[in-house]
């Protein structure tokens, strides 16, 4: 295996909050990776055929997490959500970096007139705040899952824009590039050999994190109606069930919706352990699991422990 | 105070800023709403508007007017709240805006009151239990509560506090029958405490606990994350070493040393939350039935009543602007290391 996966995959392991936040992301992807290549093969039932028979049927063998208000099978149909789910927020956040990328490097590289001019429309489209503003987008552009993606892809950039220019700024105020301008390197090699590494690791905690916020926008919007199509196998849409008739079939909304917590649970907690390890501020203090039981072992042997944290 | 004309210069230029930001944000949103559509007037009057409608549109809004122009009678309807007609109740958008907004007011000032407590509290709590179980408990919690959907907590509140556990009523402000109180601050709760009508006050409070807790609980994870990390990240620096080798007792370190540098940031994000808190309330407030204007959002989504969405599209944002640059002076003011030019 490539070094640089197995560091990472060290890192994630290294820590039960973000290992177990990982095994449960690789989960979902798996299934909806094997939704995608088999299709309806692999369910027990169509999730958009309409069986107006199986009404509001309650959780069976035969149905799993048994049926919506149109008969349809809710375990079918939260599988065939995930890659929606999983691949519209993965688009958005992809999107996003690519064009926090472009603009801030460029910002924080080129610097003078032209990093002014991205910073101020940045900042403008940063104050702006993301539901409500893609609600507004969403629905002048019309019902689709493109438009829905578009819609969320307008209020997402800025922050990636920020978070590359200031790691930027930071790398190029290095000697080796200030040397490597010196010395006529162009753009294109100083930009992959001396940035792009740098500032890698910052950008992928983040998008990391950013997923699951990207599904609780989109599954937000599904929700209130806005910008996914009717009928659509979104988890959003699914839970929306919950605004008119929640006392009656409470399970019909709340299973989806369970889903997508676990979903963007993952992402949250893989962030979260994975954020301290590169902290430098509380990376040296983390006591790992087997060196905090030896130093109980030596407090019941009777003797002193030895200071935790660096010096 | 240290560096008070640099204090004052600091707010005046963010006050400054901000206002160009309102600006520009209209203008994004103008752009949006003229600009990402084939037809404007179909859009403004509605999916199933006649004929008469749509012209009428047109011509309220200027549609056929250059874009510049439009822009310009925009922006001019925006600051004089001139905003036009609700197609649906006929009343006027801006009154109606200026009716609901201090419901929506009332409900996050009593949520960021509880996150305030369990955000710090719990942030404070996980620090000093650093790495323990207790921290990785309170992790889990906040990172469980910023990963559920706002609907899912919102109707599981409902279910178990109203259905399961009859303690508190599903939704509404006050209780059916009751005369609302005198207009004084237009805040519900605080008009009826200050007219003096205890039993509008019980009532008012008591609907107010549960929509504003589900609020507080979606929202309090990050400032309790920040705290936490706040706080460990000045736990270990050496001055807080020396405070002790002072001799000072534990109780004074952490009040004086460790909780005065460590929660500066907890102060922006809480101030920043406002804003967000205000986001959150087109879902909840549809689901508790609080007429406030997430919930007129909310209705206007569902009748495709246009008009009456982009204009309450354009107050949240300016609240969160607000928001952010009330975050911004409450952070210079706290540390010098910004207004003094420390960073930007």
């Amino acid at each position: 295996m490539n070094p640089t996966y197995r560091k990472w995959l060290n890192i994630v392991f290294s820590n039960r909050l973000s290992a177990s936040g990982f095994v449960i992301i690789s989960i979902f992807l798996i299934i909806a990776l094997l939704y995608l290549i088999f299709g309806n093969l692999i369910l027990p039932y169509n999730p958009i055929q309409i069986n107006l028979s199986q009404v509001n049927a309650p959780p069976s063998f035969r149905h799993l997490f048994g049926t919506d208000q149109e008969g349809r099978d809710i375990f079918s149909r939260v599988i065939a959500a995930l890659p929606v789910d999983l691949g519209i927020s993965m688009l958005v956040v992809v999107a996003s970096a690519a064009l926090g990328l472009i603009l801030g490097v460029l910002a924080g590289y080129y610097r003078g007139i032209f990093e002014e001019i991205i910073m101020r429309v940045t900042d403008l489209f940063f104050a702006l705040p993301p539901l409500i503003m893609a609600m507004a987008i969403a629905i002048t552009l019309g019902s689709s899952l493109i438009n829905a993606s578009i819609a969320i892809i307008i209020v997402w950039w800025p922050p990636y824009v920020r978070l590359v220019r200031g790691s930027t700024l930071e790398v190029t105020a290095n000697e080796y590039i200030t040397m490597s301008k010196v010395l006529n390197t162009p753009f294109i090699k100083i930009f992959t050999k001396g940035i792009f590494p740098n500032i890698v690791t910052s950008l992928l905690v983040y998008a990391t994190m950013d997923i699951g916020t990207a599904i609780l926008t989109l599954s937000t919007l599904g929700f209130l109606g806005i910008g996914i199509p009717v009928g659509t196998p979104e988890l959003g849409v699914m839970s929306s069930i919950l605004s008119t008739n929640f006392y009656t079939y409470p399970l019909e909304g709340l299973i989806p919706a369970f889903f997508i917590f676990l979903i963007v649970m993952g992402f949250s907690l893989t962030g979260e352990g994975v954020a301290e390890i590169i902290d430098p501020n509380i990376r040296g203090h983390l006591i790992s699991r087997k060196r905090r039981l030896e130093e109980m072992k030596k407090i019941k042997a009777g003797s002193r422990p030895s200071d935790i944290g660096p010096q | 105070m240290e560096g008070k004309r640099e204090l004052i210069y600091y707010i005046a230029r963010r006050a400054a800023a901000s206002v160009l930001v309102i600006i520009g944000t209209i203008i994004i949103v103008f752009l949006i709403s003229h600009l990402l559509t084939n037809d404007p007037a179909r859009l403004w009057a509605g999916p199933k508007a006649r004929g008469v409608t749509i012209a009428y549109v047109i011509q309220r809004y200027h549609l056929n007017a250059p874009l510049l122009v439009q822009l310009w009678y925009f922006i001019v309807d925006f600051f004089t709240g001139n905003l036009g007609i609700d197609p649906i109740t006929g009343a006027s958008i801006s009154s109606e805006i200026l009716f609901y907004f201090p419901n929506t007011l009332e409900l996050v000032l009593t949520s960021l009151l509880f996150i305030i407590i369990m955000g710090v509290g719990l942030g404070y709590l996980a620090a000093i239990n650093f790495s323990s179980k207790k921290d990785a408990l309170i992790r889990i919690l906040y990172s469980a509560a910023w990963a559920s959907p706002t609907f899912l907590v919102a109707i599981l509140a409902i279910l178990i506090f109203t259905s399961y556990i009859p303690i508190f009523p599903s939704g509404g402000m006050n209780s059916p029958g009751m005369i609302p109180p005198a207009h004084i601050t237009g805040l519900y709760v605080l008009d009826s405490l200050l007219s003096r009508n205890l039993g509008d006050f019980t009532d008012g409070l008591y609907h107010l606990i549960l929509p504003s807790l589900a609020l507080a609980f979606l929202n309090f994870g990050i400032v309790t994350r920040i705290s936490r990390n706040g706080i460990l990240s000045v736990k270990w620096l050496p001055y807080v070493k020396v405070a002790r080798a002072k001799g000072l007792d534990e109780t004074k370190v952490s009040r004086n040393h460790i909780l005065r540098t460590g929660l500066i940031e907890s102060n922006t994000v809480i101030a920043v939350m406002f804003g967000w808190l205000i986001t959150g309330t087109v879902v909840v407030e549809q689901i508790f039935s609080w007429p406030g204007i997430g919930k007129f959002a909310y209705s206007a989504i569902s009748e495709s009543n246009y008009p009456v969405l982009i204009f309450v599209v354009i107050t949240f944002t300016i609240f969160v602007i607000i928001a952010n640059l009330i975050a911004d002076i409450m952070y210079a003011i706290l540390d010098p290391r910004i207004r003094l030019g420390g960073e930007n």
